[in-house]
């Protein structure tokens, strides 16, 4: 699939034929930079002060190129569909290259940062468990109740941010658990599941 | 068993005949065990028009000794023959013990038999972490969201049900095939180690 870029997109791009490759590259290098940390104005005014252009310039191109990084990643776009997306801005062999150099070697990592921006509930990242056996209570005196103990860590989101839940059961519910779950892990390799698999791509 | 001075007080006013008589007797002894189980602390447990002609501080006096002595006597675990000792020497006669007796076993059989029901009720005092009561889970298949296309990775919504002091809360969260694979097999080690555990 081709990349549609719009008027104001390419109009931000335009200003990248205008500095030399290697700046493009630098370019792209903060794209990654603010794509994985947030912007930082500080730097789009030392680079506007080095090339000799306008802050806002610096801005358009630096966020231009990010935006394009982010689409083409988004979309995982082939090689080909990706000279072909750009080759709608009219620049020249070289730039291109950078471009392609920049959209394949940080495709992985783009996908990854994007995937931390969707919305997700609480997922699994830990269990550990003990063996306790109850002998009394305040309540009741020469009980005998094995009880196992487990410590649930969840990862609340993708900044590592864990939350940890004490939680007990007894022997018979442990061994109902085991078997819902293995009932679970089994759906996925039905031939129902497999073959939805196979042709969602 | 030892008993404080107002219980033994209040056991001996419950095996008095001159306070009781032979109808009010089995009323409050099942008034009694009934409020253990069933009423969760209902004031009006002992609005009995049998017992309207009674003295209402007396008979809470009776409630409160009694129902002491039936968590002490489930606390310890204690036989017929200790609980016929104790409420003997608190001056019961063999008709009143025999029908103490017979009430405990008449009140708990209407659940779960006795004399697992008080004990059920004694071991639900207290506190604990969260009890897992079962389980339920959805395996999904994500295609694409608002910020990736060809996603396309299987995951799992897991939904423990968890009760605490009879309170019960889901404790939901999502994982991998991988990290599912991860659970039933720390899950297995468990059972496992309960398994060798009771072999001992």
């Amino acid at each position: 699939m081709l990349l549609v870029l719009t008027e104001e997109h390419r109009e931000h791009l335009s200003m990248l034929p205008q500095v030399e490759p290697s700046v493009v590259g630098e370019f792209g290098r903060i794209a990654l930079e603010f794509l994985r940390r947030g912007t930082s104005p500080k730097i789009y005014e030392g680079a506007a002060r080095k090339l000799g252009v306008s802050v806002e310039a610096v801005q358009q191109g630096v966020e231009g190129l990010m935006f394009l990084l982010m689409e083409s990643s988004k979309h995982t776009i082939s090689e080909v569909d990706f000279m072909d997306s750009v080759l709608i801005l009219g620049f020249g062999e070289e730039l291109n290259q950078v471009l392609l150099q920049l959209y394949q070697d940080n495709q992985v990592q783009i996908r990854r940062i994007l995937s931390q921006l969707i919305p997700s509930q609480p997922a699994f990242h830990q269990l550990e468990w003990r063996l306790d056996v109850q002998l009394a209570s305040r309540s009741l005196r020469q009980r005998l109740v094995p009880t196992v103990t487990m410590r649930l860590m969840l990862s609340e989101n993708e900044e590592g941010q864990r939350s940890t839940r004490v939680l007990q059961t007894d022997p018979s519910t442990l061994l109902h658990l085991i078997s819902t779950l293995e009932a679970a892990l089994a759906a996925v390799k039905t031939s129902h599941s497999r073959r939805i698999l196979r042709n969602i791509k | 068993m030892e008993l404080s001075e107002s219980v033994q007080r209040g056991l001996q006013s419950l095996g008095d005949q001159t306070v009781l008589d032979r109808c009010s007797f089995p009323v409050v002894v099942d008034a009694c065990f009934r409020s253990l189980l069933f009423s969760r602390g209902d004031p009006a447990v002992l609005d009995l028009p049998e017992l309207k002609h009674l003295d209402k501080i007396l008979l809470k006096q009776i409630h409160a000794a009694a129902t002491t002595f039936i968590l002490e006597a489930v606390k310890h675990n204690a036989d017929k023959s200790t609980i016929s000792f104790s409420l003997e020497e608190l001056t019961f006669n063999t008709e009143r013990v025999e029908t103490f007796y017979t009430t405990r076993r008449k009140v708990s059989n209407s659940i779960f038999g006795p004399p697992f029901s008080f004990f059920f009720m004694s071991s639900s005092i207290g506190r604990g972490p969260a009890h897992i009561k079962d389980v339920s889970w959805r395996l999904q298949y994500q295609m694409k969201n608002g910020q990736l296309d060809k996603v396309n990775e299987p995951f799992y919504l897991i939904s423990l049900s968890t009760e605490t002091g009879g309170a019960s809360e889901d404790v939901d969260f999502s994982c991998t095939a991988e990290q599912l694979q991860d659970l039933v097999g720390k899950l297995k080690d468990a059972a496992k180690s309960v398994e060798k555990a009771s072999q001992v």
